[in-house]
């Protein structure tokens, strides 16, 4: 009702408003879009299976979940900060090399460390090294039929290989200063993964001329990126290292990355790679209805650029071999890039506004080329259609083309053994101690025996068993192969197609959500000009995305201004909504009270129409030892007794738990609020061997103790809770309202680790699924209370699973947590809070109905739940004025007082909650 | 790294041959639009450029703003 009665007038205002807004931002393009906005996105890219010709690989393409947060205010007249948020957690199958069939890279794993190269299914490991291969006198490969004969086959196939999930985290910022007629921008950030850290700033300037129908900018960038990437346990075997134990035959090329052996034979490949950028932009406006851009961009890039999980296949033939059948042996090396890249490239781009269809038409043209050998072609267009009450529909077409780099080589042949028998200076074979191959003492062969070259000494019949004699090999020549290969696809010459459709929705009050779709199809036969690669790399690939944005300045406009959520709301906010107070007296007081942070459905929305939204970030941090109920254990208890009458062999050393989550709230008459509310969640374990445990005597269980040496990590959409908040009673200054939800199993629980060492491990600890798996009933009964500047709350919630097992095979524990807290207002926009919680978490049950290995506790459901009391401070702060009035920030540390795990658990650090909330 | 310079000297000539029409403020409504922004999904061109970033060579932005190793 509030928003019919406001329309006529602030409607035309909005336009004018919005008009004005947007002509500074068109100039300098989405950097500084409309400011005073924020945006959440969540985006989903799924990569379509490989052609592995006849092998079916028993793992799932890569799949990516992404979360993107981004904010911009205004904080003073002309000046400007953006900051970004973006999270990606990855996990698997990808290629790392490509082969001829016949290599049978996708071979099955049988067990045992056995191996056929002509499986069905493709392997845990892919078989990489070390076996023989058969090529005609023209070097075509030869596979073997099935009576044995030889048959050319020349057709490759990627070799697969699987990543267990990871995440990437991004935070950038900008700021921006804006003159009448040129502005500059000044950022920075960081982002950081497992293996790979890169840090980044940039400056950019902005000036318009010609009563700003033409606009030129330009911008500088530095990068600045470490790679610090284990080699994986499974790619060691297969990349060749000549100099066993020493420095790594792949690292040794330039200094541009080395690879350091850990302990326990760990290599961890170091490089760094900086990059310079600079841009230069033209924006002008050829009408009311047109515009046109050009831009042209240079980039120089040095150091470690290659992949280091991207191996080449390399066929070693030896030269004097006779008959028809040549016999090689393969191995995996490292793939080695150039330590230079010189990049250019240059754009166009035009927009046409359709005025009989009121739509734009958007086309954008990009040349690329770098001294790598590469050129590639990008032709993009858009067309933006606006239609009636506040949609827009948008279908999207692009054409990608890009010719191979010159180094690119699905693999290689060398005419040469890929390790001979090396001879000294007179012709001779030299020999060593197989005992002590590196003792410095050589021998020659003679008639009469072996001979110590150093002494001349003869040795005897006793001397020889003894010694062991054996030919000193040496490792092929290096310097016969090419100086750079690399069989990653990206380098290879292909062509792509995609397109895709977005809808958006502009809501009232400055809201919109916007929801995309694209398909993305790889092949070599759509390079322009033809010649591309092979249809055995082809892929294809969907990502869609879903954003809610958030137009502060707008959701102001329209609101004329922001009724607040503090309860000592005497501003002007309050004057400005003096209706609502007087027809909903006292209600609104209480029902937004300065609840803490960590408290969920603490206060329901005043009156029929109102909506609000808010994100909600929680951490939760494990690392305070081992516990046993309340007591620290050693680690000889735990072997003993903390894995359900089998040994423990590792111990989770810390575990950490990122939530985030939106908030949707709407309220459709007084007494109801519904909320709706998607999460994404993201956890990290790390592990420590216990001591005394050793290794366990089977092979699988062994490889899934050598894999927790890394640190374990999965991310992507939790469980998605659906809530209706009933009002109860409301009497003076004491409110009470009951929840009843829902959570939707929305959450996977089915995330497997990357098989390694030939094993296949299966699930990951049952810490580490993003949901529950089942629907969960969330009951909650709330009371809050208010007495001049102190309020106060009390909550009762319940999560109760619904359903015996999950389609995992388990279920989790039901849940029951109680709080209070006491609230005192230091200012009318700061207030303070301190409260108590007990929570009970019961023990899961059952067990993964597939396969899992499990090695410590954090692998049995009885080890899961506890009971705890915890205290927690916090602070709220409500923004009193300003373009961000209304905006309530609220942060809550809570420490753990006592703890009583179920079974064998980590002590807990802490959690801490930070809210933020917007009414309207 | 003749057609690119071919084409720079292409868009110049189009600019002049198109001698921009004077578009006074008033007259700017349509060029106000969402639709004629420059990029009218920008979180979404964010995701979009993160995947043709790890998934194609001459795909990368030389503005300076991250994105990773893209090493999958």
């Amino acid at each position: 009702m509030a928003v019919t009665k406001r329309n006529p007038a602030s409607a035309a205002l909005n336009a004018l408003t919005l008009a004005a807004l947007a002509l500074p931002g068109l100039m300098a393009g989405p950097v500084c879009a409309e400011d005073d906005e924020v945006d959440i996105q969540y985006g989903h890219y799924q990569e379509g299976a490989r052609n592995l010709y006849g092998a079916t690989s028993a793992f799932k393409p890569i799949q990516v979940d992404s979360l993107n947060t981004s904010a911009r205010v205004k904080l003073a007249d002309r000046l400007r900060f953006a900051f970004n948020y973006i999270q990606d957690t990855w996990g698997g199958a990808t290629p790392m090399a490509t082969a001829p069939l016949a290599f049978g890279g996708n071979g099955n794993y049988t067990g045992g460390g056995n191996y056929t190269p002509s499986g069905t299914v493709s392997g845990a490991t892919p078989y990489l090294n070390n076996h023989n291969v058969y090529f005609d006198r023209q070097l075509n490969p030869l596979s073997q039929d099935a009576s044995g004969n030889f048959v050319k086959n020349t057709q490759l196939v990627h070799t697969m290989s699987m990543a267990s999930p990871e995440t990437r985290r991004q935070g950038d910022f900008k700021f921006g200063y804006d003159w009448d007629e040129s502005a500059v921008d000044v950022g920075g950030g960081i982002s950081v993964e497992n293996d790979y850290e890169s840090r980044f700033g940039n400056v950019a300037g902005r000036w318009d001329f010609n009563q700003k129908l033409t606009s030129v900018n330009a911008g500088v960038s530095y990068t600045n990126s470490d790679t610090h990437a284990m080699i994986d346990h499974d790619a060691q075997p297969y990349i060749y290292d000549a100099s066993t134990g020493g420095q790594s035959y792949n690292a040794t090329y330039g200094d541009i990355s080395h690879i350091v052996i850990g302990n326990n034979g760990q290599r961890t490949l170091y490089g760094n790679k900086q990059d310079w950028a600079s841009n230069f932009g033209l924006t002008q406006v050829l009408n009311k209805n047109a515009l046109f851009t050009a831009g042209v961009g240079y980039s120089y890039s040095a150091g470690y650029m290659a992949n280091p999980y991207k191996v080449v296949q390399v066929a070693f033939i030896p030269p004097d071999q006779t008959g028809d059948i040549l016999t090689g042996t393969t191995t995996a090396l490292l793939e080695q890039r150039p330590n230079q890249r010189n990049q250019l490239s240059g754009s166009l781009g035009y927009i046409q506004h359709v005025d009989l269809l009121d739509g734009a038409f958007h086309f954008n043209y990009k040349l690329f080329k770098d001294d790598w050998g590469i050129t590639s072609h990008t032709f993009e267009a858009d067309w933006v259609q606006n239609l009636a009450a506040g949609w827009t529909v948008t279908p999207k077409i692009r054409y990608y083309s890009q010719s191979a780099a010159d180094f690119y080589n699905p693999y290689l042949i060398s005419n040469q053994a890929i390790q001979s028998n090396a001879v000294d200076n007179l012709g001779r074979e030299i020999f060593v101690s197989a005992i002590h191959p590196n003792n410095g003492v050589q021998y020659y062969s003679t008639p009469l025996g072996y001979v110590n070259a150093k002494t001349g000494q003869l040795l005897n019949f006793f001397q020889q068993l003894k010694v062991e004699p054996v030919n000193k090999t040496v490792p092929f020549n290096r310097a016969a192969l090419p100086k750079y290969y690399s069989s990653d696809q990206r380098l290879s010459g292909y062509g792509a197609l995609s397109g895709g459709l977005t809808v958006a929705k502009q809501f009232a009050k400055g809201i919109s959500l916007e929801a995309g779709g694209e398909y993305y199809t790889h092949a070599g036969d759509l390079k322009l000009g033809g010649g591309g690669e092979g249809s055995y790399a082809n892929f294809d690939y969907w990502m869609a995305n879903a954003t809610l944005k958030l137009d502060l300045s707008a959701l102001q406009l329209a609101n004329g201004a922001m009724f607040g959520f503090n309860d000592h709301n005497d501003g002007k906010a309050g004057e400005d909504n003096g209706n609502r107070h007087k027809t909903h007296k006292g209600h609104h007081q209480h029902q937004h009270g300065n609840a803490p942070a960590g408290v969920m459905f603490a206060h329901t929305l005043a009156k029929a129409g109102d909506m609000m939204v808010g994100y909600r970030y929680m951490y939760d941090s494990e690392s305070g030892g081992m516990l046993h109920n309340s007591q620290a254990v050693t680690d000889s208890t735990l072997i003993n007794n903390a894995c359900q009458g089998n040994a423990c062999y590792v111990t989770p050393a810390a575990m950490t738990m990122n939530m985030h989550m939106i908030d949707l709230m709407v309220a459709p008459t007084d007494w109801l609020t519904l909320m709706l509310m998607p999460q994404f969640v993201d956890m990290g374990m790390t592990f420590r061997g216990l001591s005394g445990a050793g290794l366990p005597s089977d092979y699988n269980s062994e490889a899934a103790v050598l894999h927790s040496e890394h640190p374990h990590a999965t991310g992507g959409v939790g469980d998605t809770g659906l809530y209706a908040m009933f009002n109860l009673l409301d009497f003076q200054s004491h409110h009470i309202h009951a929840t009843m939800g829902v959570t939707a199993p929305t959450g996977d629980v089915g995330i497997q680790l990357r098989p390694i060492h030939t094993v296949d491990l299966g699930f990951i600890h049952y810490g580490m699924q993003l949901g529950s798996g089942t629907w969960d009933l969330k009951p909650s009964l709330t009371y809050t209370g208010q007495w001049q500047d102190v309020s106060w709350g009390a909550q009762l919630n319940g999560t109760i699973r619904t359903g015996n097992k999950n389609a995992s095979g388990y279920i989790l524990g039901n849940m029951l947590g109680s709080t209070a807290w006491l609230g005192y207002g230091i200012t009318p926009w700061l207030s303070t809070t301190l409260r108590g919680l007990y929570s009970y978490e019961g023990t899961g049950q059952y067990q993964y109905n597939g396969t899992y290995y499990p090695i410590g506790p954090m692998d049995y459901l009885a080890n899961y739940g506890r009971q705890s009391v915890d205290m927690g401070l916090g602070v709220s702060a409500t923004v009193p004025e300003g373009t961000l009035q209304g905006n309530r920030f609220s942060v809550e540390w809570l420490q753990p007082v006592s703890d009583d795990v179920n079974g064998y658990q980590l002590r807990r650090d802490g959690t801490l909650s930070a809210t933020w909330g917007f009414g309207f | 790294m003749g057609l690119f310079y071919k084409l720079l000297l292409m868009a110049g000539l189009l600019i002049i041959a198109v001698a921009c029409t004077p578009v006074a403020p008033w007259q700017r409504g349509t060029l106000a639009k969402p639709a004629m922004a420059l990029d009218p999904n920008p979180m979404q061109s964010m995701i979009r450029a993160h995947i043709h970033t790890s998934r194609e060579a001459g795909s990368a932005s030389t503005t300076g703003s991250g994105g990773g190793c893209g090493c999958y």
